[in-house]
């Protein structure tokens, strides 16, 4: 985002961001089933992935631009849809495993098709997604319907050509990992080695090669051996982008580990502990809660990583472990309503949070159907709203502001009107332009800024 | 004083999502659970480290309003709502039994009985003074005090008039079962770790003082420790509240 906009108002934002397009039904009583629950683009940005509560994934693809057709160019359109996890039961435990699709992560493409992993709770698949757009015809044998010729008919010999046929998509499960957790996945990410990955729950995760189901490694345990000494668990985790030795995880009390999978098997030891000691003066029943860190990722650079917890997300530099190196409030307004959120059990909402592809940018959700962006050069940042109303085509987005009380602008909006049933738990940057994926509830939202189509 | 107030509804509302986390589709969420356990010992933290009152005999006039928070005591006391009633009548239910000469404890924990709900959570600021009842309980409990073994739990009445002791003793048994049911091994952080002379019956009032009972050794609640664990009985509180 930009340098362009210098010239405006602190606190405002730069780029202009508007609805590219708008995925979802505008029901009144949304399906839980359909509620959006990951989102994720590919390496390229080609494709986009939306994965949602009843264990169904939707692919989505970006349409090549033509000059033919300029309002068209560049859309994501739907490319294939199909249901990844089922509900299961645990017999044994007498539970149920729920269909949830938590997460998913591309492959890199390293042929005509493209590979993401899909995890639930309990199980990680392999998907693999092919194009059809040709079909042989011309048999010897067979006629056009697929039925045999009657071989007295038959008087010369031809070959069967290839010819264009209306594109098919076909996804097929390629590899079941399962059985690998005792407690819900909550993370998954692949290496950049490309041929293994890992997969976090609660105390521990595991690393797996992708052509191998019937095994895996565990790399980090932090069960203990007394189940009554638990004080805190795995929240996520992410491989280093480029060093594939490299990975770090977060925990419910804040903090981050480097771990190095060349210093031991068992990556128990971390290499690099960061955590910022609390502030005493923001003491209160809901510290620990507050501070749990619900998303870790690294920048593209590989340098920084940026966490999200309850009220802030903070960018860290690999090289520092005492302290953050930058904080960025999301939404301190919440810090005195603490109590309400924890007993309509907001505080446990689980926000993700995302880098733009050049690192300048970082984004998160809110309530509300708000997210807010924060510029690292500039520092400024910006809320904007997904929703209907607010977003017509083409239209730019309108900065929203929460009062707190004093001065209230027109359009603002008081804490206490803000609707917390609509919170935006999963966002996605385009790994190279600016464009986001905003997953509202049922609603997959697509905005671009139209100013600064490229990364700066 | 509103600390109080706000860490008994705290601790209310999060055994109220211990208990309903039981039923939750796709099993226990570990995080959430430890997060609510951490919430809970952070409750009642805040809760018993208010100051302790100046030990006085039971009958000893309370503590005129203006005084700074209740004694931890009678905090806990205070909100323990529904002591699994022994099998023992109530009238002989020993507000005593403080395993100390907890007469410090008893005043304000009487008091806290006979105003019933009302006041109960205010635990004195202001409130009636000791109605007759009271004063019949206190004997009770002085006389359970005396010398009666520590076994015998302390049983408040609270807010709501407690159910009948078998049924009371039957719903919290029945939770206890549940909640052992649910954390079982995987989380017995939030069963009861109860001292040995304690281990009569379920305390399921323990569970949820568990976590809390590893900082029962923090200085300065050692005094409190039994009563506090026993007036951490969340099931009356979660009961009511469900």
């Amino acid at each position: 985002m930009s340098q362009k906009q210098a010239g405006g108002p602190p606190g405002e934002s730069a780029g202009d961001w508007c609805l590219y397009q708008l995925n979802g039904a505008a029901e009144l009583e949304v399906s839980e089933a359909d509620i959006i629950s990951t989102v994720e683009f590919n390496h390229t940005g080609e494709l986009l992935a939306t994965g949602d509560k009843g264990g169904r994934v939707v692919i989505f693809q970006r349409e090549p631009e033509s000059k033919n057709e300029p309002y068209s160019q560049g859309e994501y359109n739907v490319y294939s849809t199909f249901q990844s996890h089922e509900p299961e039961f645990d017999y044994l435990k007498s539970l149920e495993i729920e269909e949830k699709i938590n997460k998913i992560k591309w492959l890199p493409q390293q042929n005509a098709a493209h590979s993401l992993l899909s995890t639930n709770d309990k199980t990680i698949k392999l998907w693999k997604i092919t194009e059809r757009d040709k079909r042989p015809e011309g048999y010897n044998l067979k006629d056009e319907e697929g039925k045999l010729k009657d071989l007295s008919t038959v008087t010369s010999l031809q070959v069967p050509v290839l010819k264009p046929m209306d594109l098919m998509v076909e996804v097929t499960p390629r590899r079941i990992f399962a059985n690998g957790h005792t407690y819900h996945v909550n993370s998954i990410s692949v290496n950049s080695d490309c041929e293994t990955y890992m997969s976090a729950d609660d105390l521990r995760i595991n690393l797996w090669h992708l052509a191998i189901t019937d095994r895996s490694f565990n790399i980090v345990d932090i069960k203990p051996a007394n189940m009554e000494d638990l004080t805190e668990v795995i929240t996520a985790s992410e491989f280093h982008p480029h060093h594939c030795n490299l990975f770090v995880y977060s925990s419910s009390k804040g903090s981050l580990r480097l771990c190095d999978m060349r210093a031991s098997a068992l990556c128990d030891k971390h290499s690099k502990l960061y955590e910022e000691p609390e502030d005493p003066s923001n003491r209160s029943f809901f510290s620990e809660i507050i501070s749990s860190v619900s998303d870790v990722k690294f920048s593209h650079s590989g340098r920084y990583m940026l966490t999200r917890d309850y009220l802030t997300v903070k960018v860290w530099d690999l090289n520092m472990e005492t302290k953050p190196v930058e904080t960025y409030q999301v939404h301190d307004y919440l810090r005195s309503k603490l109590c309400s959120l924890y007993e309509n059990d907001c505080i446990f909402d689980k926000f993700e949070c995302a880098w733009n592809g050049s690192d300048s940018v970082i984004m998160t959700g809110a309530y509300n159907n708000f997210f807010r962006m924060f510029d690292r050069n500039t520092k400024r940042d910006v809320t904007l709203e997904a929703s209907r109303e607010s977003s017509k085509p083409r239209a730019i987005l309108k900065p929203r502001r929460v009062c707190v009380g004093g001065k209230r602008r027109k359009d603002d909006i008081s804490v206490d009107s803000l609707d917390f049933t609509k919170k935006i738990l999963h966002t996605a940057w385009h790994p190279t332009e600016n464009i986001i994926a905003i997953a509202a509830t049922n609603n997959l939202y697509i905005f671009q800024d139209k100013v600064n189509s490229e990364m700066h | 004083m509103e600390f109080k107030l706000e860490a008994h509804r705290i601790v209310s509302i999060s055994l109220g999502k211990i208990y309903s986390a039981r039923g939750q589709r796709g099993g226990l969420k570990l995080h959430k659970n430890l997060l609510v356990s951490l919430v809970l010992r952070s409750a009642r933290q805040v809760y018993l480290s208010e100051p302790c009152c100046p030990p006085e005999p039971p009958a000893a006039p309370r503590a005129p309003p203006e005084e700074p928070p209740p004694p931890p005591c009678a905090a806990a006391a205070a909100w323990a709502p529904g002591e699994p009633p022994p099998p023992l009548p109530r009238d002989e239910a020993p507000r005593g039994g403080p395993r100390r000469p907890g007469a410090d404890c008893e005043s304000p924990r009487a008091r806290r009985c006979c105003c019933g709900g009302c006041c109960c959570e205010a635990g004195g600021g202001g409130a009636a003074p000791p109605l007759p009842c009271c004063s019949r309980k206190r004997g009770a409990g002085e006389r359970g005090q005396a010398g009666s073994p520590v076994k015998k739990p302390r049983r408040e009445a609270e807010a709501p008039p407690p159910p009948p002791p078998g049924e009371q003793e039957d719903m919290e048994t029945g939770n206890v079962a549940s909640l052992i049911s649910i954390f079982g091994s995987s989380f017995s952080g939030l069963l009861g770790k109860e001292p040995p002379r304690r281990r009569r019956a379920p305390r399921d009032g323990g569970e949820a003082a568990a976590p809390a009972e590893a900082a029962a050794a923090e200085p300065g609640q050692i005094c409190c420790d039994e009563p506090v664990l026993r007036t951490l009985n969340p099931w009356s509180t979660a009961i009511v509240a469900f």
